[in-house]
């Protein structure tokens, strides 16, 4: 029921205010059981960090890179081998904890997963709340700035 | 420092307020494949990182002089601060100084206030369209936005503390909080900036004071340089001898001296520290891929060039052939974008519009953007193809 898309919404008056219902029930259970912040204002949920990809580091790059950041820092990139390399060997001097035996893996499965030829990936939009498309006046100063 | 429990109990709370918020499905609000996300206050943002928090402005925002502050860019290089209290906070002054300061917001506040309209832009911005591409957040064409920024004159505070002749180098140190062994995000300006009459102790944007995420309660506001000189949540000023040595300003936010072939590496000694924008211009309507119909047809975008002025923008509506000239929007300031506008009768077709702007140093947009192995100050001229019936 999370994935409803717009169009089924829209269909008429009398479900729309049924799957209201149904969703905020739902909301409030699922926001009361489960610290993953999904959103029920959206017809698409998406959760507000992302997970690494599955292969057998996956969970051994999940401890050593989401302690300080998020995954789509990593899902974003498209590159080499030899550039993840480089930005492995970076990350462990900065702190990242990865065994010595893990490194060479670690760097496989990224450079396996974010390639170059990989199809880029789409990040999500923050939901547009009551403060959009509120332009601040342009009036007073223009050109007075210097 | 911010724990990752500590984390990990915000972002509970954050789903429970969330869960427990009104729904507001009907809203006709354009949602994209992947999702969207609440965070208050930022509507309608590209989220390249969620955390640290780094959302980008989508092009079509890109169409006021102001942009609203929802619509403004966020760049953060580390945690945001979780504690941010305006009467504990304090801005030392020291180093190379007379007379060390230590301010409060009240004092800051007392200080004569200056405006400046700025278009801030991450050095990063359209790192995305560099081929090779290159590791780093990959921004599209917005990481970009203009405000206006108030706040005591830099140079006014500085003056207070005495700087001494060996004061050469001013830098910045804010409150954001440093996971594992990062090096902290600290640069440094040369003391002419610093002393320039329109380099800010920013404390308000747009009229209102700072959001959390553009730098409560103080933010240095140095115009006309990439977004990174103006540090946010300031806290410490600090006179230097030497520019300051640490990895944001070394091998951080440095260019090559000489252009490079793309994918080439470049030793540190052969690059510079990166300080004023380029030239560029974006076109924020029509937007890529779309379907229009013939007929009048108005593009428009931004243009902007640092510490020089936008002098002319070209349209091109056949892939570079011919360039018509736009006009410019009526508001301007030293370091703000112009607004621009082509008004363009369209014929069915396919076509491929560009957008190509000239500043007053006489640096007009590439065709294509000198590749850098971190992905800086990329300013190609603009394209977007789009479809007439």
């Amino acid at each position: 029921m999370w994935g409803q898309p717009p169009s089924a919404v829209r269909s008429g008056t009398a479900r729309l205010s049924a799957m209201l219902l149904t969703l905020a029930i739902t909301s409030i259970i699922l926001a009361a059981l489960s610290p993953i912040a999904t959103f029920a204002q959206n017809p698409v949920p998406v959760k507000v960090t992302e997970d690494l990809p599955p292969g057998s580091m996956q969970a051994k790059a999940t401890t050593s890179c989401l302690e300080c950041h998020e995954a789509r820092i990593i899902l974003q990139q498209r590159l080499s081998k030899g550039a993840w390399a480089k930005e492995v060997d970076k990350m462990v001097k900065w702190g990242a904890v990865v065994d010595a035996n893990d490194r060479d893996a670690l760097i496989d499965y990224l450079s396996t997963n974010f390639s170059p030829d990989r199809p880029l990936y789409e990040p999500p939009r923050t939901w547009i709340g009551k403060t959009a498309e509120k332009a601040p006046s342009t009036s007073s100063a223009a050109g007075k700035s210097k | 420092m911010n724990s990752r429990r500590d984390f990990l109990k915000q972002m509970s709370g954050a789903a429970m307020m969330i869960g427990a918020a009104p729904l507001l499905i009907s809203r006709a609000v354009p949602v994209p494949q992947s999702g969207t996300i609440e965070i208050p206050g930022e509507d309608g943002m590209i989220v390249r990182s969620f955390r640290f928090l780094d959302l980008e402005t989508p092009v079509e925002y890109l169409n006021t002089w102001l942009t609203p502050v929802p619509h403004f860019f966020v760049r953060n290089h580390m945690h945001e601060p979780s504690q941010l209290d305006p009467d504990g906070w304090r801005l030392t002054v020291g180093g190379e100084v007379d007379k060390p300061l230590t301010l409060t917001l009240s004092e800051l506040a007392k200080l004569e206030s200056h405006s400046i309209v700025n278009t801030l832009e991450c050095a990063g911005n359209g790192r995305a369209l560099q081929r090779p591409q290159v590791p780093g957040i990959q921004w599209g064409k917005g990481a970009v936005s203009t405000a206006r920024f108030s706040g005591p004159r830099l140079r006014d505070v500085l003056q207070r503390a005495g700087i001494k002749p060996t004061g050469k180098h001013v830098m910045f140190r804010g409150l954001d909080e440093i996971p594992g062994k990062v090096p902290p995000f600290i640069r440094s300006i040369p003391i002419e900036k610093a002393l320039d009459a329109d380099t800010l102790i920013a404390t308000h944007m747009n009229g209102a004071p700072l959001t959390k995420h553009h730098g409560f309660p103080a933010r240095a506001l140095v115009p006309g340089w990439i977004g990174a000189a103006s540090c946010k949540w300031l806290t410490e000023i600090k006179v230097l001898e030497s520019e300051f040595a640490g990895n944001f300003m070394s091998p951080g936010y440095r260019f090559p001296n000489q252009p490079v072939q793309p994918g080439d590496t470049v030793k540190p000694e052969d690059t510079h520290p990166l300080t004023a924008l380029n030239v560029k211009s974006v076109i924020s309507g029509p937007l890529d891929g779309a379907s229009l119909k013939a007929g009048k047809i108005a593009v428009q975008g931004a243009a902007w060039a640092g510490e020089a002025s936008i002098v002319k923008v070209e349209v091109s509506t056949d892939g570079g052939a011919r360039w018509n000239p736009v006009s410019l929007g009526r508001e301007q300031a030293h370091y703000a974008w112009r607004l621009w506008t082509y008004d363009w009768r369209a014929k069915g077709g396919d076509y491929t519009i560009l957008s190509r702007a000239t500043d007053s140093q006489g640096r007009t947009q590439p065709a294509i953007a000198a590749w850098n192995p971190s992905g800086y100050l990329y300013n190609a001229v603009d394209q977007v193809k789009i479809h007439v019936a």
